[in-house]
């Protein structure tokens, strides 16, 4: 994926031609665009949010951010991981929002609720009505909430969505060997916690210095 | 870990993955749909040859209108022009790794921009510390013209850091809102690119010839810049 449009994969073809067009004014390439990779980045922003009304919120910034971005994309060029890189950042930016919001008080000086901090502002109890999982997804999903952000985005683009270590690497603004450590890592974690070991090791959650950089 | 378990675990990912449909686009994109134009979209060595070109324009003044140092005509033509491919290319490699998406890709990666400028810082460092040229009688040491080492320093490296600065300045425009991760190690990169920049320039024009001055003044002026451009860029363009 990463020698150009010869080595592409069908997709990445795909989106190239279709972003391509979106840039010459087309909406309806706006719209196909949004059919094909609207689902992954929700998916992956659910991973990273654990809130899918939250990852829902963030896609729609995240979009909003790719239109107004798109004078910067390069014709020729695979739009997958930009957008993931843009979804990424817009996501960061949304969790250290919700850090800021989570512990406010009341006029009284009394701890209120915790507020949803969602972008649009739409409450948060509005939001948890959610369809049945099957259980071992939803053990799953439990199992990714426990790991560390950084160990979570790194499994969940290169085990889940199918991104190159290399354009993990730039999603995430750090380097292929640390994304290498941090998914061996989270995947073991995850096994032992998807097996019914309970908590996984101290060992296995602790940074190192070269996940670090 | 058994690869099945792991095609497992990749299955039970993927279907927490795909059981989340999206909603349809908020009005607030489809508004701006509305109203879309056409777009000039960027080349991938428009930012580079930007930041080159306008980069180069003191340092290339300087050249042209600053006598250039007394014993250049003597110095080993091989040390002359080796540590100025060196300076040359840890500018072009710097500034092409921070402002050039690999090809199929709209982003520069940080990653490839902190190793590409570190790998040309070093290979200049090297060259510096290791080869010292010098025409006795000719060449100029701080004490000939009544300096300490410190204060020999002190002309040559504000030179590297203003060069530095312009190429700095430059990346901050070029990149702004167009990074949205990695600035810090683009940042880096566009540093050293400009602190090189001003070392080749210093490579023909500053006098004095020993290993400590231009280790310190020129080739620390260079590290002191890419720390600059990477402390600015995080700064200034985020995580």
């Amino acid at each position: 994926m990463r020698d150009g449009v010869a080595g592409m994969d069908p997709e990445a073809l795909e989106a190239t031609a279709v972003m391509g067009r979106y840039c010459d004014g087309e909406a309806a390439a706006f719209h196909r665009l949004y059919g094909m990779l609207a689902p992954r980045v929700l998916a992956y922003l659910t991973g990273l949010l654990g809130d899918k009304a939250a990852a829902e919120d963030v896609l729609q910034l995240a979009f909003l951010k790719v239109h107004e971005a798109r004078g910067a994309y390069v014709r020729g060029a695979n739009p997958i991981p930009w957008i993931y890189t843009i979804a990424h950042r817009t996501c960061l930016d949304e969790m250290r929002k919700r850090k800021r919001s989570r512990v406010r008080l009341t006029r009284d000086g009394e701890l209120g609720a915790a507020p949803a901090a969602h972008i649009t502002g739409v409450a948060e109890e509005a939001h948890h009505a959610e369809g049945e999982r099957s259980e071992s997804a939803a053990a799953a999903m439990a199992a990714l909430e426990h790991l560390p952000e950084n160990q979570r985005e790194a499994l969940l683009l290169t085990k889940v969505h199918g991104r190159s270590v290399a354009e993990a690497a730039m999603i995430t603004g750090t380097t292929p060997g640390a994304i290498k450590l941090r998914a061996h890592r989270a995947y073991v974690t995850l096994r032992q916690m998807l097996a019914g070991t309970g908590k996984p090791d101290q060992a296995a959650q602790a940074p190192s210095k070269r996940e670090l950089a | 870990m058994k690869p099945n378990d792991a095609d497992e675990l990749d299955g039970r990912l993927l279907r927490v993955a795909m059981e989340t449909p999206p909603p349809p686009p908020s009005p607030e994109i489809l508004k701006t749909l509305g109203t879309m134009k056409p777009v000039r979209t960027r080349s991938r060595f428009g930012a580079f040859a930007a930041a080159l070109a306008i980069g180069a324009i003191w340092p290339a003044y300087s050249l042209s209108s600053s006598a250039l140092r007394p014993d250049l005509g003597k110095l080993p033509p091989a040390w002359v022009a080796i540590g100025a491919a060196l300076w040359a290319f840890a500018v072009v490699a710097s500034l092409a790794a921070a402002l050039v998406p690999a090809r199929g890709d709209v982003l520069p990666a940080g990653s490839r921009a902190s190793r590409a400028s570190a790998i040309a810082m070093g290979l200049v460092v090297l060259f510096m510390a290791l080869w010292t040229a010098r025409v006795p009688g000719v060449s100029v040491r701080p004490e000939d013209i009544g300096k300490t080492l410190l204060q020999s320093c002190y002309g040559c490296g504000k030179y590297v850091l203003q060069v530095a600065a312009i190429v700095i300045v430059l990346g901050v425009l070029l990149l702004r809102r167009r990074l949205p991760v990695g600035a810090g190690r683009i940042g880096l990169a566009v540093g050293a690119a400009g602190g090189a920049l001003g070392g080749l320039a210093l490579h023909f024009l500053c006098p004095i010839a020993t290993t400590p001055h231009i280790m310190l003044a020129h080739v620390g002026g260079m590290i002191l810049s890419s720390l600059a451009g990477a402390l600015i860029l995080r700064g200034l363009l985020g995580r």
